[in-house]
């Protein structure tokens, strides 16, 4: 079995501590992350009840006996998008179309007469 | 007329030439003659046949010296061997596509680090990795005294999004069961022949998570004696396992997916995942990095830097330093982890038994860490009312490689339905098996230290 290295100690013992570090290590790993998942399942629901409690004292009742009060990532998306199409997309225009005249004074450097080519007479 | 121009020019340059070679000639003719009475005559008079020898061997000599440090003279077929293994590295890398952030740094070291150059036992010329005093011996530090892989965890928490995993906490168990194939794989590798310290090396390579294989490989795999027992240095083969089937995710996982799930179950539909408040966000790395170091401190450098980056980007009031983390550390950190890991691999450190093995051991250990979060998720399936189930594919992801496995469940899914998204859901399992395979690590080194 050992086909690597002479270990000098007989295998078994070693392979039997392996077994026992990977079981108990295992179920660390499993207890950390289940630990996690119960602490933020409960938290949101804590949070919820401090909403709900905020709701009720602002006077808003029918808000705070809805049953789910957090809204799905499609809903966010689409609330967001109308916010950003609201302030970002649609223009504010005056809808009055004029046409400015625009006076300048005469100048003989600019004079038409000087840049327009002339027939002779 | 033009003929006979032709003919006149090419006359006159004959002419030249001739003229050129027979002065030349006879200048070098006469210099040798000049150097040979210099050289063959003697103070005495006497002719001394040495003196030429002499010259024309100091000459050769110096040659031959020079060739002796030269790559080509030095090289052996392991060099060759590692070169191409490299060449390959950047192949992949660049014509597939395969994590090119890593394993271009990564081919790269390896093409450095196996040019051949003049080395005996007393010659120290400051150039190779294991050369004390060496440009890359110094970049190296960071590698084999952990340095790198926490900073990469910080980059890591301040771009990660944890809220896949608040709005679905019982995901994390999915990345929880992905972890078995660290600790199969340590009893296997146990099974063929390494010590405890390097089967538990070996066996993180399971958690896909190159950092945390590294970290967990400087501390228990560093050629040191470790809790008593004498290691071999096994940092360099197990980071480029663990990197190179990172990058082959796409390869491996698609056929265990396929295999242990039905067409049912793969097109299984998942409640899309509510919004996560503000608070939310801000309270999972402070409770996270609370709870995983009190049950597991010896993961504390790695996890430690991991929530803290995610405190710098949830927080909002530290844009600048969840930037920098993000983007600036952690490329420097990936170039120098990426260029001394793959420099590591000189062949005659590289190309052994071990490394095979544990390239055979690193396969198995991601094939069995899909195959324990797929099965994990069927089974909570069995206790999941209809309409809340979770689709299988998504317990591949538990294995970490953030975000490749989550991405190839994403492919998976939509091979068998165009219109079902799995990405946001395989985060969640993917994330909590980078906590779960630092929070593995952490417990190996409180075993095995």
């Amino acid at each position: 079995m050992n086909i690597i290295y002479n270990l000098g100690f007989s295998l078994p013992a070693v392979f039997n501590q392996g077994v026992v570090i990977a079981i108990v290590g295992y179920c660390t790993v499993f207890s950390a992350l289940v630990v996690l998942y119960f602490v933020f399942t409960y938290l949101s629901k804590l949070l919820n009840l401090e909403i709900r409690n905020r709701l009720r004292r602002e006077g808003k009742d029918e808000y705070a006996a809805v049953k789910d009060l957090q809204i799905s990532g499609d809903e966010s998306a689409a609330i967001s998008m109308a916010i950003y199409l609201f302030h970002e997309l649609h223009d504010v225009e005056s809808n009055i179309i004029t046409i400015k005249k625009i006076e300048r004074a005469y100048s003989p450097w600019s004079s038409k007469i000087y840049s327009l080519r002339r027939y002779p007479n | 007329m033009a003929l006979r121009k032709f003919i006149t020019i090419i006359g006159i340059i004959a002419v030249l030439s001739i003229i050129s070679s027979c002065f030349g000639s006879s200048e070098k003719s006469d210099n040798n003659m000049n150097s040979g009475n210099t050289s063959l005559v003697t103070p005495s008079g006497d002719i001394d046949d040495n003196s030429i020898n002499t010259k024309d061997s100091g000459a050769a000599s110096g040659i031959k010296k020079f060739f002796e440090y030269t790559g080509f003279s030095n090289a052996t077929p392991g060099h060759i061997i590692m070169l191409l293994v490299g060449l390959f590295f950047i192949f992949l890398a660049i014509k597939y596509d395969y994590e090119p952030l890593l394993l271009i740094p990564i081919g790269v070291g390896i093409l450095i680090g196996n040019i051949p150059f003049f080395q005996t036992g007393s010659i120290n010329l400051q150039l190779g990795i294991y050369q004390e005093g060496s440009v890359m011996n110094y970049l190296y530090f960071g590698v084999i005294k952990g340095i790198y892989p926490p900073l990469i965890f910080l980059g890591i928490g301040a771009m990660t999004d944890f809220s896949s995993l608040i709005s679905n906490p019982r995901l994390m168990l999915l990345g929880a069961a992905a972890q078995v194939g660290i600790f199969l794989t340590f009893i296997g590798a146990l099974f063929i022949g390494f010590n405890l310290p390097e089967a538990g090396s070996i066996g993180i390579i399971g958690g896909a998570d190159g950092p945390t294989a590294i970290y967990l490989s400087s501390k228990l795999a560093n050629g040191g004696i470790i809790n008593g027992i004498q290691t071999k240095n096994l940092i360099g083969p197990i980071a480029i396992a663990a990197y190179s089937y990172m990058a082959l995710v796409p390869v491996i996982q698609p056929p265990i997916m396929k295999l242990l799930t039905s067409r049912r179950e793969r097109l299984i539909r998942m409640k899309p995942p509510r919004s996560v408040s503000k608070v939310e966000k801000m309270i999972f790395p402070i409770v996270g990095l609370i709870l995983t170091a009190f049950i597991s401190p010896s993961s504390l450098p790695l996890l430690g830097m991991l929530f803290f980056g995610n405190i710098l980007k949830e927080s909002g009031v530290t844009k600048r330093l969840a930037d920098t983390a993000r983007n600036s550390l952690i490329d420097i950190v990936t170039i120098l982890l990426g260029v001394t890991v793959g420099a590591s691999t000189q062949a005659d450190v590289f190309l052994n038994s071990q490394s095979i093995l544990i390239f055979v051991l690193g396969a198995f250990s991601f094939m069995v860490a899909t195959a324990g979060g797929i099965m994990f998720a069927k089974v909570m399936n069995l206790f999941l009312p209809e309409g809340n189930k979770i689709n299988p594919l998504v317990g591949a992801a538990g294995v970490s490689a953030v975000p490749d496995s989550a991405r190839v469940v994403q492919t998976q899914g939509l091979k068998e339905d165009p219109s079902n998204h799995l990405l946001m859901h395989a985060m969640a399992p993917n994330v909590s098996g980078v906590i779960g395979s630092a929070v593995a690590a952490g417990i190996l080194i409180s075993f095995l230290y």
